[in-house]
């Protein structure tokens, strides 16, 4: 478990194939094809950015910790594989996440100030007593069948940079692609050092081509803040690479053009280990997908589509 | 030894308990004088009664499992601050149901046929909203849900069901605090060397498995630790239990006093903030002592904490240890200087100036064995490298102290030593005739209300049991 990821419930009930995540979604679109009929949504990627916003604008009211904040993206993952997102009411159940996540990360809050928070951060959000926070614990509790601790690539993120010897920069770009990776299904596939090692590649692959764009942190905001990555003036819901990039970082993958020393040795460390390289090249194309997908990203979009089933349903 | 009791058929259908629970506060106040009478297992279908769909606002959410479907309720086993503990066997799978869901299965394969079921209470008794689960129920949950060791007591499932949570373990028959009063019975006889030889690799290997996974227990004491009747170890209650790799604030400052006082190691006493795995072994250095003499080794009162809700010094305690060990000194224990009561540790001596002249670990332990009666060659004395492996156990030093490995490579461990054999995994596997009672396990009536109790954690023990210091848990 904590020592181990292969042993952990993360590992054996929690990690998916891709044709099981589909099948698993398919059966619950099936079982509500009248609500998906009625209210479409965006993009899944594009709900992902929105509920990740979201929960980093509530965590720069409380500030909140990073670890805290991943935590929560995994449960409202994991919740909604087995519920229908429509039937829901997305901001209570974020409010419950970050709840649950920061008493399992040693960092509590108590249940009326998450309330307070929450209902001030988001007006929508239409709760105001404590206990529906209570009550829907239970239900994220269930529904994760009380699987909640969790193994993320933050922990051999830090190990990879110093045997790597990344430098500051490099870390903290390698730092907000593993937040920006909550945005896909990367968490529900590979394990969090796959997902390290991919960011980790995208960094050292980016920064020597300069194709590094400085934009803020996608990912938590605090940690944006704390490492000081971003240009203050850039708006918080800009991925951390611009596509183009991206693309570059893929070409890189292929052809290792511009191979540095340091990606000389990443490469050779790669191909010594035991690592999933088919697995990181997959991550490595799902980033690279996330990040075109944001070019589209509308917030305004997501929001209102929750707004319709929420309305809808309280009719 | 008997597996569990299976219960007689009459007590099956009968009503069994008579639990008498305080009233819900929207009962009013003549019911809440009188409340009704009601079974043990009427404390458990009091949530079929409600609806089972928990309405999310707009999300229907069904719990997956009800716990009356699946168990049913034998009786009572104890009380603490958490809840209460009851036992149970699987229901006749007469239900649709039951007959839906596996039986409930170890991880060998074999069919579990008792449990004990650990029923969290609401903050409020009688409690009608949700108010949020505790940080401690959460850790114990998420923690039993994940680790998995032959010594560690085996979580089946948890149920959340109309604001209860149930835990379902495996019902084990006795625990290590029953064991020692039934030896301390007149006439008075010593733990068996195998058992207790036995005991203690067991009890290791799940510490060890827990430190690997960094896990501190944070309260070992003998009623945490539960023996099957096929005299396998299992440590229980997590309640306590945290994740210490990289704790995002001291340990200290999330259960400001951690680990029943007589049990309580001297770096946690002496007011340190970052404590280690280390502070488990001082724990179990302590069990090692009293299963060899049938009482606690430190015996100290706790010092109550004043009303700023500081947390007092525990002079008396430091004593009972000094008494024996003779007080740290900086000699052995570098960094005793920085310790935050390092100052009161002079107050010691003016207090219990016994600690000037220490009996020494040497001479208890020998005065013990003497004592003990040990009838060899059928039944001989521990192994000489027992004393070697408590002295290493109950080290001032967190740094010095003997970690789980190290404590299972110790010689007291080789096969070579105790009756030539390596120890087993049955604790009663000693060639001697020696029976323990079973569980007690209450079905007559019992009055239980809020906070009427305190002391009472296990009812199975009475006299000793009784006079035991209750935890104190102070929670963020």
């Amino acid at each position: 478990m904590a020592a181990n990821y292969w042993d952990s419930t993360q590992a054996k009930y929690w990690t998916f194939t891709k044709s099981d995540l589909a099948a698993q979604r398919s059966e619950l679109a099936k079982l509500n094809s009248q609500l998906h009929t009625t209210y479409p949504l965006p993009d899944r990627r594009h709900m992902s950015i929105f509920i990740q916003q979201a929960l980093n604008k509530l965590s720069r009211r409380m500030t909140l910790r990073q670890q805290a904040l991943a935590t929560a993206q995994i449960y409202i993952k994991r919740f909604y594989l087995h519920v229908e997102m429509r039937k829901t009411n997305p901001y209570l159940i974020m409010a419950t996440a970050v709840y649950l996540a920061c008493k399992m990360e040693e960092s509590p809050h108590h249940i009326r100030i998450m309330l307070g928070e929450a209902a001030r951060q988001w007006p929508e959000l239409g709760v105001t007593e404590s206990s529906k926070i209570g009550e829907c614990e239970f239900a994220l509790i269930s529904t994760l069948s009380s699987r909640l601790i969790l193994h993320h690539p933050y922990r051999a993120l830090s190990e990879l940079q110093s045997s790597f010897g990344l430098s500051s920069e490099e870390g903290q770009l390698a730092h907000a692609i593993i937040n920006d990776s909550f945005n896909t299904d990367l968490p529900l596939l590979y394990p969090p050092h796959v997902i390290a090692i991919t960011a980790v590649f995208l960094a050292v692959v980016l920064r020597p081509a300069g194709t590094l764009q400085a934009h803020s942190s996608a990912g938590s905001a605090s940690a944006a803040g704390m490492m000081g990555i971003g240009s203050p003036g850039l708006a918080p819901s800009i991925p951390m690479l611009s596509s183009a990039a991206a693309q570059n970082a893929l070409s890189g993958l292929a052809g290792l053009k511009q191979a540095g020393p340091k990606l000389t040795k990443l490469v050779d460390w790669l191909a010594e280990s035991q690592v999933d390289m088919e697995a990181v090249v997959d991550a490595t194309q799902e980033l690279v997908s996330l990040y075109e997908a944001w070019e589209s990203y509308s917030e305004r979009n997501c929001k209102e589509s929750i707004t319709k089933f929420m309305t809808g349903f309280s009719k | 030894m008997p597996a569990s009791n299976p219960p007689s058929a009459s007590a099956r259908n009968a009503p069994v308990l008579n639990l008498q629970t305080q009233q819900p506060a929207s009962a009013g106040p003549a019911r809440t004088q009188n409340p009704p009478k009601r079974t043990a297992q009427a404390t458990f279908e009091e949530s079929a009664e409600t609806p089972a769909l928990v309405k999310m606002n707009a999300t229907p959410y069904a719990p997956q499992r009800h716990i009356n479907d699946h168990y049913e309720i034998v009786g009572f086993i104890s009380s603490g601050t958490y809840g209460r503990v009851y036992k149970a066997i699987s229901k006749q799978r007469h239900t649709f149901a039951a007959r839906q869901t596996p039986v409930a299965k170890r991880s060998d394969g074999t069919e579990i046929t008792a449990f004990a079921i650990k029923k969290f209470k609401p903050d409020k008794e009688g409690e009608l909203q949700y108010t949020g689960i505790s940080q401690s129920a959460i850790r114990e949950m998420a923690l039993c849900t994940e680790l998995s060791h032959p010594a560690l007591i085996h979580l089946v499932e948890i149920i959340l069901e109309s604001k209860c949570i149930f835990m379902v373990f495996e019902y084990a028959e006795h625990d290590l605090l029953q064991i020692i009063h039934h030896h301390s019975l007149l006439p008075r006889t010593p733990i068996p060397a195998v058992t207790l030889r036995s005991t203690m690799f067991q009890l290791l290997s799940g510490l060890l498995y827990l430190h690997r996974n960094w896990v501190i227990h944070r309260d070992l004491k003998p009623a945490n630790i539960m023996v099957t009747s096929g005299g396998a170890i299992k440590i229980g209650d997590l309640g306590l239990a945290r994740l210490f790799r990289q704790p995002m604030h001291a340990l200290f400052s999330g259960d400001k006093v951690v680990v029943t006082i007589w049990y309580r190691a001297p770096e946690l006493l002496l007011g340190s903030r970052h404590y280690t795995p280390a502070i488990d072994l001082w724990a179990v250095g302590c069990i090692f002592a009293e299963l060899l003499s049938l009482r606690p080794i430190f015996k100290g009162e706790e010092a109550k904490q004043d009303s700023k809700k500081a947390v007092p010094f525990q002079r008396n305690q430091m004593g009972k240890i000094a008494e024996i060990l003779g007080l740290p000194r900086k000699s052995d224990w570098p960094l005793l200087q920085s310790m935050p009561e390092y100052q009161s540790l002079s107050t010691v001596a003016l207090h219990n100036p016994s600690v000037n002249r220490p009996i020494t670990l040497e001479k208890w332990y020998k005065n013990i064995i003497g004592n003990n009666n040990y009838q060899p060659p059928k039944a001989p004395a521990p192994d000489e490298t027992a004393l070697d492996l408590l002295k290493n156990l109950l080290e001032y030093d967190p740094l010095k102290r003997l970690t789980a490995e190290q404590a299972l490579q110790h010689p007291y461990f080789s096969p070579e030593k105790g009756d030539g054999k390596p120890p087993g995994w049955n604790c009663f596997n000693t060639g001697l005739e020696n029976k323990y009672p079973p569980r007690k396990v209450s079905t007559e009536a019992h009055e239980i209300s809020t906070g009427s109790l305190p002391g009472t954690k296990r009812t199975g023990v009475q006299d000793d049991g009784l006079l035991r210091p209750v935890q104190k848990k102070m929670r963020d």
